[in-house]
């Protein structure tokens, strides 16, 4: 190689390289006894980007320098400049980010950047889930997976499984692609994160096609039911820009807020009343609620509800939803009548944490709105917009995958880690055939592949996608701005290498072609289509015209599946605001971010309510067992002040046995003692909650916190 | 609430802006997403297991949370709080070295290449909002790239604490003196700002009287953390309406 030729900008796609980084505003050196205001910015560039981290897809732009790292090649040390991105912030004409990011939206930067990040595709050389690789070309790694393929593709197509996240996207138009030429069932979503008891109520109780949309920011009265919409649930920053906007936003008028939540999360902290519900008795209390509308508030909405709505809620026992949710008669009297009296309310539906039967809780809660005359209303509840591109129409689904993973010839694992969310899959994953992972790190699940082909990081690459939630139809579409730092491959290219090894070619599909469909189907005259699709990426995607109110469709609300309430001690996990479902947890920003509730750094903690650490003689940091009929745990207990007496909660994030150094071998996942059961009618995964016992115990173990003190001792001043 | 008075550049005569914040706590969720701004822009080294351990976890903005009364009963009552860029700063005068002072703008300047660690701005800060080195950060390859060219990574011995985004005021200037034109409410945003999904935090000129955040400042709902210390804070908290 050619060193003085090697020593080059790392070109930007789009807008030109960086380049004068020692003009105008350039790095100098700084003189002795300069403060920082006096230090000269550098040149910067802003480029379009997509969030990658959740479902949410917010809207982003990157801020892109020139930088230099060290690379090492055939043994020698080179310093190579690179157009490096050193920011994330919202993209301000994104509809969903509106310019703002959430914590996990800026860390992602630090999974573009992780030092454990893959440089290269792997060969498993360890058995399975054991987690040691060895390094393969390229050539080699497709030629393995398309020998394997062609096998399967040969013998029973049936019998290739590709696990996926539910997100609507280039991507996956290219992956449905791909498994359709080889005779393969769709792709399926290993249910988390997936938001499908959410779909399935809005499909029963509005019949309507998607997550629906919440105006919160023009109701002047929230009664949310599940939902952490400001913690992690569908659209964090979505979510809480429509909640500022709904306490100071408007002139004379501040929206209330009732939570009901079996954990006292976000949400519940910035609610003017906080319903504390017993964990899977959310059925119960929405039940409940429409009950006493149905009995107590006659109103014109009540009266144009349809005989099955009506009926839905005539007959439920109010003494009984009352003792199984352990929300008094009154509370559900008093909710009832803020409902009824509010010129704008409006009942969010949710399940931050998916209980077995959350399709029928949620479907109960969506006709709340039904029974309140608020759908299609301004600051009622709005059908999911279609972005019209068709991409979302095939949301894989999660039922059954499971049991398709034992018998699979062969596996792909792409942007989901089973191992770690449900924790069985480890083991069918050992039974598997070939199991190949895109994963750009030996995660829980990689650690059981054959071969790890890694992605680029979602900041390397172009890509289309509809957010899981917009106010307006919506495809976010950015082309790629910045080369891959390492020798990975987008995992679309592969499929399509793949594809064509076997003979049964494919064509990718990219951005411009998403924008260009777009283009074609909205019959834009006043365009051309080359220009059209320029400005869009220019802009990092399409957005269309809000669309007018819209009623609801077929209302069928079904039967619901209540669920018994269950005595003794009670676990459930939920997703953290800073890790998620567990993905976040190889960030050391996140690691060190302290946990809004605990303070906990670096480790997440068994939350206890008061009364239970009294009994069981804990305080903050002793460590504990969890035992349920499914597994157990150690962790440290935090005494959650606010914790309802009898239930045990704990985070998602820590407990991954393969992740990189700032996760790996870092303390437990709630999802053991869980255990793998699934929401009946969409086969989401369920967060709890089960019996466990809670026992001290003898084992090592910390709590780290930020802040040691609950309670304010010395009142601020303000 | 502090009283400032007009500042004039002396050689161009233009105003001086007088910087200054104001947060809403009916709109801040607690989501913390100003925390991880923050460490983005500004090379907040993660202190890692250990030392964060050891209460050496560096948060230049953190959102404090103190629970009263008892399940069911019970509220969180919690804020953001960073550096304060007091008037009359208790960090200040205790610095040997003169390693901090106020600028003209308000801002509490720390001078890194000229601070000698002795601690003492940490420990009479009655915010708790600045952070020693105990060691020079490391990075492992490749996350040093993340860093910021426009922030120093302070070293080993050193105190630091948040600036208000010095860097992010000094290129708006620069972007409207080369526009050639003055600098225009909401022109600054800190990391903090920029990212907060609830907009509960506004930056601005507290000497304009039309600046948002003077208009936040003046909305009856604001005051000051520790107000009584006689600190003069130019961060203002609007708080809850109930």
């Amino acid at each position: 190689m050619d060193r003085r030729n090697f020593v080059k900008l790392v070109g930007t796609a789009s807008g030109g390289a960086v380049t004068g980084a020692c003009g105008k505003k350039s790095e100098q050196i700084i003189p002795l006894l300069v403060s920082e205001e006096e230090i000269e910015p550098g040149v910067e560039q802003w480029h379009p980007s997509i969030c990658g981290d959740c479902g949410a897809g917010c809207g982003t732009t990157a801020r892109v320098m020139a930088a230099e790292r060290e690379i090492e090649v055939d043994g020698e040390r080179f310093r190579q400049q690179v157009a490096a991105i050193k920011k994330l912030e919202g993209n301000p004409a994104d509809p969903v980010s509106g310019g703002r990011l959430c914590a996990r939206g800026h860390a992602a930067l630090q999974s573009l950047y992780n030092p454990d990040r893959l440089r290269g595709p792997m060969k498993r050389v360890g058995e399975r889930g054991e987690g040691r690789f060895e390094p393969i070309s390229w050539e080699r790694a497709l030629e393995e997976v398309s020998e394997s393929l062609a096998r399967s593709a040969a013998s029973d197509p049936g019998k290739i499984l590709y696990l996926t996240r539910p997100q609507a996207s280039s991507r996956s138009a290219t992956v449905a692609r791909f498994l359709e030429s080889l005779g393969a069932p769709p792709a399926r979503s290993v249910g988390t994160g997936d938001f499908a008891a959410e779909i399935e109520a809005s499909r029963r109780a509005f019949g309507w096609a998607g997550i629906p949309v919440y105006e919160i920011q023009d109701s002047t009265l929230v009664l949310s039911i599940g939902a952490d919409f400001l913690g992690g649930w569908v659209s964090p920053v979505l979510y809480s820009r429509r909640y500022g906007h709904m306490r100071q936003g408007r002139s004379e008028l501040r929206g209330r807020l009732i939570h009901a939540e079996s954990r006292f999360s976000l949400t519940a902290w910035n609610a003017n009343r906080w319903l504390p519900v017993w964990p899977g008795q959310e059925l119960a209390l929405a039940l409940g609620i429409g009950h006493v509308l149905v009995s107590e508030h006659a109103s014109p909405s009540v009266a144009e509800a349809s005989e099955e709505v009506l009926a839905t809620f005539e007959s439920v026992d109010l003494l009984q939803v009352s003792e199984a949710s352990g929300i008094s008669i009154e509370a559900m009297r008093e909710t009832a009548a803020a409902l009824a009296q509010a010129t704008a309310p409006v009942v969010v539906a949710g399940a931050s944490m998916v209980r077995e039967n959350s399709a029928d809780a949620l479907t109960a809660a969506c006709a709340l709105n039904v029974l309140l005359g608020r759908v299609g209303e301004p600051g009622g509840v709005m059908p999911p917009a279609a972005s019209g591109t068709g991409l979302e129409d095939a949301r894989p689904a999660a039922q059954g995958w499971e049991a398709r993973l034992a018998e699979a010839e062969i596996v792909f694992v792409d942007g989901v880690n089973p191992a770690y969310n449900a924790p069985s899959a480890g083991t069918a994953l050992t039974e598997a055939g070939t199991v190949v992972s895109f994963s750009p790190f030996v995660d829980d699940t990689a650690a059981y592949a054959d071969l790890i082909l890694p992605d680029h990081d979602a900041l390397e690459k172009g890509r289309a996608l509809v957010p899981d939630v917009s106010p307006v139809p919506a495809v976010s579409a950015v082309e790629s701005f910045v080369s891959p730092l390492y020798d990975t491959r987008s995992t679309e290219d592969v499929l399509v290498a793949v594809a064509e090894a076997i003979g049964k070619p494919i064509e990718a599909m990219d951005p411009a072609s998403v924008l260009g469909g777009l283009h074609q189907q909205m019959g834009s005259a006043a365009t051309e289509q080359a220009a059209f699709v320029r400005e869009q990426l220019r802009q990092g995607g399409w957005r269309g015209e809000r669309r007018g109110s819209q009623g609801a469709g077929q209302t069928a609300l079904g039967s619901f599946r209540e669920a018994g309430k269950r005595g003794g001690l009670q676990f459930q996990a939920y997703a953290s605001v800073q890790f998620g479902e567990g993905a976040g947890a190889n960030r050391p920003w996140l690691q060190e971010m302290p946990d809004p509730g605990s303070s906990a750094m670096w480790g997440t903690a068994v939350e206890v309510d008061p009364g239970t650490a009294a009994v069981l003689g804990v305080t903050n940091g002793s460590m504990v067992r969890v035992e349920s009929a499914s597994g157990s745990l150690e962790a440290p207990v935090y005494v959650h002040p606010a914790a309802i007496p009898g239930v045990v909660s704990m985070a998602l994030g820590q407990g991954h046995a393969n992740y990189g150094r700032y996760a790996s071998g870092r303390g437990a996942n709630p999802m053991a003692v869980v255990g793998d059961s699934r929401e009946a009618a969409t086969g989401a995964i369920v967060h709890g909650p089960v019996e466990v016992t809670l026992a001290m115990s003898e084992s090592r173990g910390r709590l780290i916190q930020l802040s040691r003190q609950d309670r304010d001792e010395a009142p601020h001043r303000v | 609430m502090a009283e400032q008075a007009e500042q004039r550049d002396p050689r161009s005569e233009q105003r001086v802006p007088q910087w200054a914040m104001a947060i809403d706590l009916d709109r801040c969720t607690g989501c913390e997403a100003c925390v991880v701004a923050c460490a983005s822009e500004n090379n907040v080294p993660t202190a890692g297991e250990e030392e964060a351990a050891r209460g050496r976890a560096k948060h230049w903005i953190r959102v404090d949370r103190y629970y009263e009364g008892e399940f069911p009963d019970i509220r969180v009552k919690f804020r953001p709080v960073l550096c304060q860029q007091c008037d009359s700063a208790p960090c200040e005068p205790v610095c040997p070295v003169y390693a901090t002072y106020q600028n003209a703008e308000g801002l509490n300047v720390q001078v890194y290449n000229r601070c000698i660690g002795t601690r003492y701005c940490a420990a009479n800060c009655p915010y708790t909002v600045r952070f020693f080195n105990w060691f020079t950060p490391e990075w492992a390859e490749p996350l040093g790239l993340q860093l910021n060219p426009d922030v120093s990574v302070r070293p080993g011995g050193v105190a630091e604490k948040c600036t208000f985004c010095a860097q992010r005021i000094k290129r708006a200037k620069l972007d409207a003196a080369e526009e050639e034109r003055e600098l225009a409410d909401g022109d600054v945003q800190p990391a903090c700002v920029s990212s907060c999904p609830a907009e509960a935090m506004v930056f601005g000129d507290m000497g304009d009287g039309d600046s948002k955040v003077s208009k936040a400042i003046a909305s009856g709902r604001s005051g000051q953390l520790l107000a009584d210390l006689g600190t003069r804070p130019r961060v203002f908290y609007l708080e809850k309406a109930d």
